[in-house]
């Protein structure tokens, strides 16, 4: 099943690759059955996993080095399963967005589909890798499409922004590669046996020193994807060139990768490194929530208020896994869930507002409301669920992060300071929140556009899932963390059964 | 037991999602009907429920806990979506639905012609709605959903002029106002987590008495956090900015809003934690003194204000400051008494003040107005009966509910001179301003001759005449609340009696509403030479004492530059730059290495792929 799931977008990929430029008709219609074909076996994923279950289910693999025991193996937990339903609703979003919308991409469309579809695989092969090489390796193939997006269909300065971008996260990622590797060698050296399996090596007991260097390597190459205050200078560049259409994968999705990379290796591998490091950390998070809330106050541009605004909901997300409790966690998992569903709603408004007005600066924006009620509604709610409003998703995440923060052993030192910094960013967010949607929306314009027309199906058909969603997590979050909770306390409580000292591997729970 | 407690909750709800989701379906003609009749069927549920609850014997009256769904289970965090049916919910629902439900009716009239009719009483459905959550929530969490769900709905409501620059300025400025007030009430949430284990009423309540002794500093500090919420929500110093400009929006919107339910939260709040705040008297003593100080300041203020609903406004600032200085001494059911009473005449008042300026065509100052009197009979004598109550005139039902707390403030257990002299003094400032506001408006001359005054329609007359029924009326009620409500606050809020303090406190409202007679019943040039020798003081108070160009000076002006600084030195010349400079370094020292450098992707990937060999190649021989 994961399979299917990992390998459809890419063989769709592959096809389009293949096709011939100018049938435009037909390359979407792939594009499209690709994505969407991907989002229902997605779907199946849902309705199969047993949620009482804290393991991998759908486990499947192949070998790939059998010398080294490397294996492509795919399986979900609570962690993954929503990121990967996520994802891939998003890949089906951006190829309606960008093949079907009125503001689709024109200019080789079919090659730029293809890259999406890529970029798609690539982030769900590091949702569901269990296997550190092969999460390498689809982590790696997440840069590569996303460099030539941002490259060739940007705009403004996209050859710098690109650029920036691709070595930024290269030089995270390479050192996560030399951390993988010591991971297991160290393994082999005390069990005399090649593993790259992650539930495995999670088990092994490493030295305070050990982890300390190597939690080091692997955070910063997931600080850097995410990205976090003070490494999140790539992101403002990059996501003010990058097309909307891919931006919905990128923001959506992408910058979970390395959120998720933080549950699904750090919290589990190095335990004590998180006991020491963890409040120089929750400092860098509290501190980036509030500078990327600060900052969006006076953005102009409504791309990069919404990419500052991002900045900061993404704090939120460190801090609460940080915070390494259950609540702290979950939440931020839900977090990740709730800002793919509502920053990837929100630039997709940005680009709906500036294909009507011709711009996207706030300065020059008024009164769009009146003539688009539609509109109006879906953005004040997608607005109101980004700034946090009780009874919306963003609002569930929030809670339960702060929850976690003010009882968090690990923060104890700063925790009120951090809920402090929480409740500031979380008014600024209604600051800059209100200003963007206000200042678009509302007010008269006498300079309007005469033929200006509320939104199109295609256009309604992307919005409506997330306006559906704000809502239902809102009011109704039990399922999702049903699902969520007892994969994450399985990893806050990885047993270290695998001994440094006697280099003996006792059975595994 | 009481199931059915949900439908006063559900059926505002479906009003707004039918308004808001198809309302282009549904014609304008019957749109306002369905609104109104969703809060009717409200009304009547909460009366069913007050019948229900009256048969009871008054120890089962408390703790009838509704749980619909659990909405979340996350380790030792559950939590229900449930209500709490007890006589406070109840008295709440009562006055919510019942003056919201004459409201929905005024609006009829009120709202008649304008464009956006339907959108208008979608808001208003979802406002009672979420007020219905936040008074029956049965535990902290669900608080703060309807606490902020009142405050979208008057966000919405404030900005619903969009097109007006500064209805969109007013409603973004309470928004942000009540967030902060939120964020409070979420810290106080984290604190009652932590130390309870619980955010339930019945669990916290229960066991805080057995867990702390008074002053503890844990209740002082939930408490404490707790009120920032209240006092934004209840615009008490120094949060108060907000409601003065909050009547930006629709008339009917500050009565009900700005003045009858919602502003009243806090003090709901403040009695429905009652167990948390008497086990924190210094507390209880800051609600007091910011509740009495707020009253005084707000009644200053209202003295010389020349917009209509800004008089309106400030006076009920004032009278919440009234409302926080009775929970304060711990007298929650004189709180309660004036909440309900204050509901009737300020609701009243502002439906009266609608009805004229509907009939002024929107003219909202009070110096181009005058002589109201013949043209609009209903509304004069309607508007009188509230101007009495308000100001505490002997027999209205402001006179009861207010003497109580006036009584209480010196001869409650926490109650001294201070608090008495500046509630008596602020009782004299409301008879002058009421009276003040009264005279201009109706009594004289019309000041602006080609106005063509006329009375309301039905609809806006109707509700004004019914409510002035009751806040003629409702002063008999008090021991009826006390009584009800004791089985929520454990025991009766003694009623003092001292003869001579209540001559003072009806010969200072008589002195009031005197001067404001001689001053502006007849027109003449008094009140300008008063204002001349007064100018410094009439300066300040017609400013507000410069509270908005303080916070604008102190807090506003600095949170932009600091957002500018941060993106221009931090971004752009911190670190991005150094960041950069990592870029400019290195491609220095790459200038030695630039054989690999040829520009051609085909050369990188190639480059890539042979050093993803070597270290596969590495690993493979260790």
């Amino acid at each position: 099943m994961l399979f299917f799931i990992v390998f459809i977008p890419l063989v769709a990929s592959a096809a389009l690759w293949a096709m011939d430029k100018d049938s435009t008709g037909s390359v979407r219609n792939i594009a499209l059955s690709g994505a969407s074909l991907c989002f229902l076996f997605s779907l199946f994923l849902l309705f199969g996993f047993e949620s009482e279950n804290n393991g991998m289910q759908f486990v499947a693999g192949i070998t790939w080095v059998e010398s080294l025991n490397i294996h492509l193996k795919f399986g979900v937990d609570g962690i993954s399963l929503w990121l990967v339903i996520l994802t891939s609703f998003l890949g089906v979003i951006s190829v309606i967005y960008s093949g079907y919308s009125s503001n689709q991409i024109n200019a080789k469309q079919r090659e730029f589909l293809a890259l999406l579809l890529a970029l798609e695989a690539g982030i769900l092969g590091v949702f569901v890798s269990l296997d550190t090489i092969s999460f390498y390796v689809f982590w790696e193939l997440m840069l590569l499409p996303s460099y030539f997006i941002i490259g060739l269909w940007g705009e403004g300065d996209r050859i710098f922004a690109t650029t920036k971008f691709v070595l930024f996260t290269l030089v995270g990622s390479l050192l996560m590669l030399v951390a993988i590797l010591a991971l297991s060698l160290e393994y082999h050296t005390v069990t005399h046996e090649w593993s790259f399996d992650i539930d495995t090596l999670s088990h092994m007991h490493l030295s305070d020193g050990t982890q300390l260097w190597m939690f080091l390597c692997f955070f910063l190459a997931f600080a850097i994807k995410v990205p976090m205050f003070p490494l999140h200078s790539w992101l403002p560049h990059a996501y003010k060139s990058c097309p909307i259409a891919a931006l919905i994968l990128i923001t959506g999705a992408m910058s979970k990768a390395g959120t998720y990379g933080m549950v699904r290796f750090c919290v589990p591998l190095f335990p004590s490194a998180i006991e020491s490091l963890g409040l120089i950390i929750g400092v860098c998070a509290a501190s980036g929530m509030v500078y990327g809330a600060w900052i969006a106050v006076m953005q102009k541009d409504l791309k990069s208020l919404v990419a500052y605004s991002s900045i900061s909901h993404l704090g939120f997300i460190v801090l609460g896994i940080f915070s390494y409790n259950s609540q702290g966690v979950e939440g931020s998992v839900l977090q990740m869930v709730n800002h793919g569903i509502i920053a990837s709603a929100m630039f997709i408004i940005v680009g709906i507002i500036e294909e009507k007005m011709g711009t996207r600066q706030l300065d020059k924006l008024k009164g769009m409301g009146t003539p688009m009620p539609v509109l109006y509604g879906m953005f004040m709610l997608l607005a109101l669920a980004a700034l946090g409003l009780p009874g919306l998703n963003g609002f569930v995440g929030e809670f339960l992060i702060l929850a976690g923060v003010w009882t968090s052993v690990t923060l104890s030192a700063m925790a009120a300071i951090f809920v402090l910094m929480g409740g500031a960013a979380i008014v600024f967010a209604s600051i800059y929140m209100l200003y963007m949607f206000q200042g678009a929306m509302q007010e008269k314009n006498a300079d309007l556009p005469k033929d200006l027309q509320d939104i199109n199906c295609a256009q309604f058909a992307v919005l409506l899932p997330a306006c559906i969603l704000v809502v239902f997590i809102g009011l109704y979050p039990k399922p999702f963390i049903d699902r969520i909770g007892p994969s994450v306390d399985n990893a806050l409580h990885a047993v270290k059964t695998v001994n440094v000292h006697t280099g003996e591997s006792t059975s595994h729970h | 037991m009481f199931g059915y407690g949900w439908l006063v909750l559900i059926s505002p709800l479906l009003g707004f999602l039918s308004l808001s989701c198809f309302g282009k379906r549904i014609p304008r003609s019957i749109a306002g009907y369905v609104a109104c009749a969703t809060v009717g069927l409200s009304f009547f549920i909460s009366l069913i429920l007050l019948v229900h609850l009256s048969v009871l014997e008054p120890e089962n009256r408390v703790g009838g806990v509704q749980a619909m769904y659990t909405w979340i289970d996350s380790g030792q965090f559950q939590l229900d979506f449930a209500i709490l049916i007890d006589p406070l919910s109840v008295f709440m629902f009562l006055i919510v639905t019942g003056v919201g439900f004459f409201i929905h009716v005024y609006s009829l009239g009120y709202m008649e012609h304008d464009p956006e009719f339907k959108r208008f009483f979608a808001y208003l459905n979802l406002f009672i709605f979420s007020m219905c959550v936040l008074v029956s929530a049965a535990d902290f969490f669900f608080l703060i959903v309807g606490w902020a769900l009142v405050g979208l709905a008057s966000y919405l409501l404030i900005g619903f002029w969009r097109d007006k620059p500064s209805a969109v300025l007013a409603a973004r400025k309470a928004f942000v106002m009540n967030v902060i007030g939120d964020v409070g009430m979420l810290i106080a949430a984290f604190m009652i987590l932590e130390t309870f284990g619980s955010l339930s009423y019945q669990k916290v309540f229960e066991s805080a008495p057995g867990m702390f002794l008074a002053n503890d500093i844990n209740v002082i500090l939930i408490t404490l956090f707790l009120l920032v919420g209240a006092f934004a929500k209840s615009a008490q110093l120094p949060l108060h900015t907000w409601l003065p400009d909050a009547m930006e929006g629709p008339t009917p919107v500050s009565a009900l809003i700005h003045a009858a339910t919602m502003v009243t939260a806090g003090v709901y709040l403040v009695a429905r934690c009652h167990t948390l705040f008497e086990l924190a008297p210094f507390t209880m003593y800051v609600i007091a003194t910011v509740g009495i100080i707020t009253a005084t300041f707000a009644g200053t203020i209202a003295m010389v204000q020349t917009d209509i609903k800004r008089v309106i406004a400030y006076s009920t600032m004032s009278q919440l400051g009234y409302m926080f200085l009775a929970v304060g001494l711990g007298m929650f059911s004189f709180g309660m008494f004036h909440l309900m009473t204050h509901a009737f005449f300020k609701a009243l008042l502002f439906l009266g003040a609608g009805s004229v300026i509907h009939s002024m065509n929107d003219e909202q100052d009070i110096r181009k107005m005058g002589g109201l009197a013949k043209a609009m009979p209903i509304t004069y004598i309607t508007f009188l009966i509230g101007s009495l109550a308000l100001a505490g005139f002997p027999l209205t039902s402001g006179f009861f509910s207010k003497e109580a707390i006036i009584m209480a403030s010196y001869h409650s257990a926490m109650g001294n001179i201070a608090f008495w002299a500046l509630a008596i003094f602020t009782a004299g400032m409301t008879a002058f301003y009421s009276f003040r506001l009264f005279f201009t408006v109706f009594q004289g001359d019309s000041r602006t001759p080609d106005a063509h005054p006329h009375e309301s329609p039905i609809t806006m007359t109707g509700p004004l005449m019914i409510l002035a029924f009751f806040a003629l009326t409702a002063g008999v009620l008090g021991h009826w609340v006390d009584g009800f409500l004791s089985p929520v606050f454990g025991g009766h809020a003694e009623h003092y009696e001292d003869g001579f303090l209540e001559t003072i406190a009806v010969l200072v409202g008589f002195g009031g509403i005197l001067t404001a007679g001689l001053l502006y019943m007849v027109p003449s040039d008094r009140v300008a030479q008063l204002r001349e020798v007064l100018a410094p003081i009439h300066d300040i108070l017609f400013h507000k004492y410069y509270v908005d160009e303080i916070y604008d000076f102190l807090i506003v002006k600095p949170v932009k530059a600091i957002s500018v600084f941060l993106e221009d030195m931090g971004e752009k010349k911190g670190v991005d730059f150094a960041v950069d400079q990592v870029g400019v370094q290195v491609r220095e020292v790459s200038k030695y290495v630039s054989i690999w450098q040829s520009g051609r992707i085909r050369d990188y990937a190639l480059n890539m792929v042979a050093g993803m060999a070597l270290v596969l190649i590495f690993v493979a021989f260790l």
